[in-house]
């Protein structure tokens, strides 16, 4: 994306370009409620700032937030790309090759340098705070059915704007080796 | 007093003597402007101990009271009121510099104003403009104006002039609607000025007393109108405008969810007023502000450990150096 456009995206959720992904999270979820809802601050002046104007600066904001999103993406891919692609010795063909493994402790620390508390994740998520804290603890007992579990992983894998599929195929590993250890255990 | 400044160059000494007073001259008067409308939202709290900041951290700042209602900066700096004021300036000539009286803090003068010498109609537009030309002219690091509550003409012009323009409001409705009245027509203000020299006065006038009849429900679309109608306008408003920005400063606040309304306050003054403004900072409420003014112990001198007063070091150093605060989600 031209550098131009990104700037007036930035512009429009009143974040600085260099701004963090937090940065930009919030300064969207700031602006959504600020003009959906009739707070202290629009209603000595609703009468002149319609509505209608108030939704369009919400789609604005809604496309701003959107488009930074997926230009953070991109680049995250590209990086990706960018690896997988430097022959090296030490990376098997095939397989994935970033140096971090998704466990459930690398994923903790990924959000808590982003600076999300838990509930905030569960509230923007939808996954209930004590499963993601087993998620993140992995205390692999206690949670759901595979195919469930698979789910929220790229749920919260895409909240942290991780790649969902190599989150998912990390853990699930980890997951496995555990049920498999169990078994062999038992 | 003068400087020598000893310079060697290719084994010859070059000596270059300057006065000092010369030098200052060259460090450009910042101007700061402090006002929002609503009376006793802490203005004057705010302007003094901003001051005591800056002369704290080596600056030379002079605070001018220009309050109509009640001048009374000098209590909040723990001093009486001085016998010189701006009266003597519009009155008998006074030089400014003559009538700033020093006050506890190394660096921090006063001048203040009467009842009688700013009320409200008194002064004549002349007069304004020369106290405007004496200010710009005084050699002072920063000046800090006291503008007091209201929309008077003469405290939106003083603000308009200011190099700075310092928005105080607390988190409740009177004061959110009063600043918006405020900034509405300081804004207005600023585009009649603007476009006076080019004979366009009454043409702005006329289309916001008109405004029904030509379509226009804000500020924001009389700019746009004005461009649209008369293209040769767009560049000198651009310009014009450009330097219109509010500093926002959030003052008693009791809660973290209070800290929104700044932020909500500069979106809405960019994307609904299109006028450039910034989130300065907040200040939390503490009783022991007014014990402090009460005790005529500035709080910047008797607690300045306090929480507070870590606020206002925050946001003058934001203003210092174009600082927006940073908010986080709570
Ligand atoms: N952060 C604060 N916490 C508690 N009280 C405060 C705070 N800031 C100001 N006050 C109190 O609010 C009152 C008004 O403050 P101040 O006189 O500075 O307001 P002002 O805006 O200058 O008022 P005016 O418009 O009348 O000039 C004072 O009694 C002061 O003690
Ligand atoms: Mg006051």
């Amino acid at each position: 994306m031209a550098d131009k456009t990104l700037k007036r995206y930035f512009d429009v959720l009143e974040i600085s370009p260099d701004a963090s992904v937090l940065e930009i999270r919030n300064a969207y979820l700031l602006l959504k409620k600020l003009y959906s809802t009739d707070s202290v601050v629009i209603s000595p002046i609703a009468d002149e700032f319609s509505k209608k104007e108030r939704r369009e600066i919400l789609l604005q904001v809604e496309e701003a937030f959107d488009k930074l999103m997926e230009n953070l993406k991109n680049k995250q891919n590209e990086r990706h790309h960018r690896i997988r692609h430097q022959p090296s010795a030490s990376v098997p063909a095939g397989e994935e090759d970033e140096d971090v493994s998704y466990s459930g402790l690398e994923l903790k620390k990924i959000r808590e340098k982003l600076g999300v508390p838990l509930f905030e994740v569960s509230l923007d998520t939808k996954i209930r705070m004590e499963l993601l804290k087993s998620i993140e603890h992995e205390k692999f007992d206690v949670l759901p059915p595979e195919v469930y579990l698979r789910g929220h992983l790229i749920n919260y894998a895409n909240y942290l704007m991780l790649n969902p599929k190599k989150v998912a195929g990390d853990y699930m590993a980890r997951y496995e080796s555990w049920k498999g250890g169990k078994k062999g255990g038992s | 007093m003068r400087l020598q400044i000893i310079i060697l160059f290719r084994g010859t000494y070059r000596i270059f003597s300057l006065k000092v007073d010369e030098l200052r001259e060259e460090e450009e008067g910042k101007i700061w402007a402090i006002g929002g409308g609503k009376g006793g939202t802490g203005k004057t709290f705010l302007t003094s101990s901003m001051g005591i900041y800056l002369a704290k951290n080596g600056k030379r700042v002079l605070l001018i009271d220009v309050d109509i209602g009640g001048a009374n900066l000098h209590s909040f700096l723990g001093i009486n009121r001085p016998r010189k004021s701006l009266t003597n300036f519009f009155e008998m000539g006074i030089p400014l510099s003559r009538l700033a009286v020093n006050t506890s803090v190394d660096n921090l003068s006063l001048i203040t104003g009467d009842v009688h010498s700013l009320a409200s109609d008194s002064i004549k537009f002349t007069q304004k403009l020369k106290l405007f030309r004496h200010i710009m002219k005084l050699r002072r690091q920063y000046i800090l104006i006291d503008l007091g509550g209201g929309s008077h003409n003469n405290t939106l012009d003083t603000f308009l002039m200011a190099d700075k323009k310092i928005a105080v409001l607390e988190p409740e409705i009177i004061a959110i609607e009063n600043m918006y009245h405020f900034v509405k027509n300081a804004l207005y203000r600023k585009i009649k000025m603007s476009l006076k020299a080019y004979g366009f006065k009454e043409v702005v006038e006329h289309m916001w007393e008109q405004r029904e009849r030509y379509k226009i429900k804000s500020l924001k679309e009389l700019i746009d109108s004005l461009k649209e109608s008369f293209s040769h306008l767009g560049d000198i408003l651009d310009k014009e405008l450009s330097d219109f920005k509010i500093y926002l400063v959030l003052n008693k606040i009791r809660s973290s969810q209070d800290i929104l309304i700044g932020s909500s306050m500069k979106s809405i003054f960019n994307k609904y007023l299109g006028i450039n403004a910034q989130f300065a900072g907040y200040i939390e409420y503490d009783d022991a502000v007014w014990r402090s003014i009460r005790e005529r112990r500035p709080l910047m001198l008797n607690y300045s450990l306090s929480r507070v007063a870590k606020e206002i070091g925050v946001f003058t150093e934001n203003l210092l150096h174009e600082r927006e605060m940073k908010v986080s989600r709570s």
